[in-house]
């Protein structure tokens, strides 16, 4: 019989670290129009950062917390020394931020070399459900990734600044008319994007290898979740999050991690040319 | 007395065209005053040069005596002067209320029933007949509801100044009529300085205010409405000549 709980909650688990770092890339593109190519990177450098708290000692939480603060920090300096000249020019964003990502991933490969790192698992507990035993950790960074999910909706569904910066994605030059400081909300909003970038890379440090290359394995499926689900509102990230993420490790499962890449990249083209706005097609302003 | 708004040598060029070409005007504080002139005058750049939206090449802006020329549109939003545009810019996925509570709004991390539930959009809801559409995304609005909830919008900025760019563009006769009514009474009781920019003759008729004309990036005459109206060099700026031109 096929055990089918234990792939169900790895899918799950999946889902929603892709979700995280689909939900910065959609910020970050949704607001600005700039397609972060780095975004994979920032989820690695947070990771990184997880390892070297891990080799000093600290506690896990510390690290997580690190791994967002330092990697809001590096996205605040990104979006000062390179976005912010770039803003709206979406092609020179794909080529800076990809250049971006080739300095930050050979930095790395300077200080760590390019071999995998390992993180330990702050819980080696197990839960039995059922049948089965199931890693503590893994339902834990399924709440963990919820609640941080939960806490960006809120903040760009229920907050002031939520409201000021959708206000802004619709309509930067009435915004900006209104009152509203677009310059800052841009940077604000990329600083956001790129915390839960780092906050991911080191909540999934333990599961996976951390090496230099771990960024492209979550970019991918986090641009494709936001074709798939569409890049007008939030809610589509959890759709084309679920859509791809599920299909993905489920049938790397269940049949094989080819099988699994082919069909996703099947949905995104059906997508494509069935829903072109996404599969809750979502629109950019009027 | 200062002038509440005073634009000298103001230039802008765009290419080889002169849209607004060694202008000068003042406003006194309190005042209604309309702008009217033909498509390609430059009133519309006048306006995005007020607002911090273009930067002019020459000349300044002082409002209340302090120099905003070339300061960023949200710093001069926040002294004081709010801008209609002319296509209705209301934030369609957003609420009524929701975007009437947008200019109150610092971006900061609070709950927005704070601002969207407050006595003053309330007013403002009132103000604009909007009250029963409070919860409506603003996109459901007919046209001239939307015209008015920028209005609101505008209000709520707590505005000294407001720039209205063809506010009743796309309005019925009665919207019109109704919407003129709205502007004197901003300007009468609120106390806010109104500068108009229209094409409706109707509209400019009703708004009974001072006018100034405007052709080729200058001021080309003022005065009242029936004045204006029997201007020759009026008449052939908006209908042309009817003898050719002389070479």
């Amino acid at each position: 019989m096929i055990e089918i709980l234990p792939p169900l909650l790895d899918a799950l688990s999946y889902i929603l670290v892709l979700i995280l770092v689909a939900l910065g890339l959609m910020i970050v593109f949704g607001m600005m129009g700039v397609i972060n190519m780095a975004h994979g990177e920032l989820f690695m450098v947070g990771a990184y950062v997880m390892v070297v708290c891990q080799s000093l000692g600290l506690p896990f939480l510390v690290g997580v917390l690190f791994s967002g603060i330092l990697v809001g920090l590096l996205g605040l300096l990104i979006e000062a020394a390179l976005i912010r000249h770039i803003y709206t020019r979406t092609l020179d964003t794909i080529l800076a931020t990809w250049g971006l990502s080739i300095a930050l991933k050979q930095g790395i490969v300077l200080i760590f070399g390019p071999e995998a790192q390992s993180v330990i698992s702050p819980l080696s507990d197990t839960v039995s459900l059922g049948e089965f035993s199931y890693p503590l950790y893994r339902l834990l960074l399924m709440g963990a990734s919820i609640a941080l999910i939960g806490l960006t909706f809120w903040l760009f569904l229920k907050t002031d600044f939520g409201l000021t910066a959708r206000a802004v994605i619709a309509r930067p030059d009435t915004a900006a008319t209104l009152g509203i400081n677009t310059r800052s909300l841009y940077r604000r909003s990329f600083v956001i994007g790129t915390t839960l970038a780092g906050i991911a890379g080191a909540l999934v440090a333990p599961l996976i290898s951390v090496d230099p290359q771990m960024g492209l394995g979550y970019l991918i499926p986090g641009f494709l979740s936001i074709l798939v689900g569409g890049a007008g509102p939030l809610a589509g990230v959890l759709a084309g999050g679920a859509a791809v993420g599920g299909t993905n490790s489920l049938l790397t499962v269940w049949i094989s991690p080819v099988a699994a890449q082919i069909a996703v990249f099947i949905m995104a083209i059906l997508v494509i040319r069935l829903r072109p706005e996404g599969l809750l097609g979502g629109r950019r302003g009027k | 007395m200062m002038p509440f708004l005073q634009i000298t040598d103001l230039d802008k060029t765009f290419g080889g065209l002169r849209a607004v070409d060694d202008f000068h005007m003042s406003l006194d504080a309190g005042s209604l005053t309309a702008i009217v002139g033909p498509n390609g005058c430059g009133k519309s750049t006048l306006f995005n040069l007020i607002t911090g939206a273009l930067t002019p090449d020459r000349g300044t802006i002082l409002f209340k005596g302090r120099d905003i020329t070339g300061l960023p549109p949200h710093k001069i939003a926040r002294l004081g002067i709010g801008r209609k545009f002319q296509v209705p810019a209301v934030f369609g996925e957003l609420s009524v209320r929701e975007n009437l509570a947008l200019p109150a709004m610092k971006g900061r991390i609070t709950s927005i029933r704070n601002d969207t539930n407050n006595a003053r959009t309330t007013a403002i809801l009132d103000q604009v007949l909007l009250t029963d559409k409070a919860d409506w995304k603003a996109e459901h609005l007919s046209h001239g509801e939307k015209q008015w909830l920028e209005i609101g919008m505008l209000l709520a900025q707590a505005p000294e100044l407001i720039l209205l760019d063809e506010p009743t563009a796309g309005m019925t006769a009665a919207e019109t009529a109704a919407t003129a009514a709205l502007i004197r009474q901003i300007n009468q009781t609120g106390g806010i300085t109104v500068l108009v920019i229209e094409h409706d003759i109707r509209f400019i008729e009703q708004l009974e205010c001072p006018l100034l004309v405007m052709a080729k990036g200058q001021i080309l005459k003022s005065g009242n409405f029936q004045s204006i109206r029997q201007d020759e060099q009026v008449q052939e700026l908006y209908f042309g000549r009817t003898e050719a031109p002389h070479a």
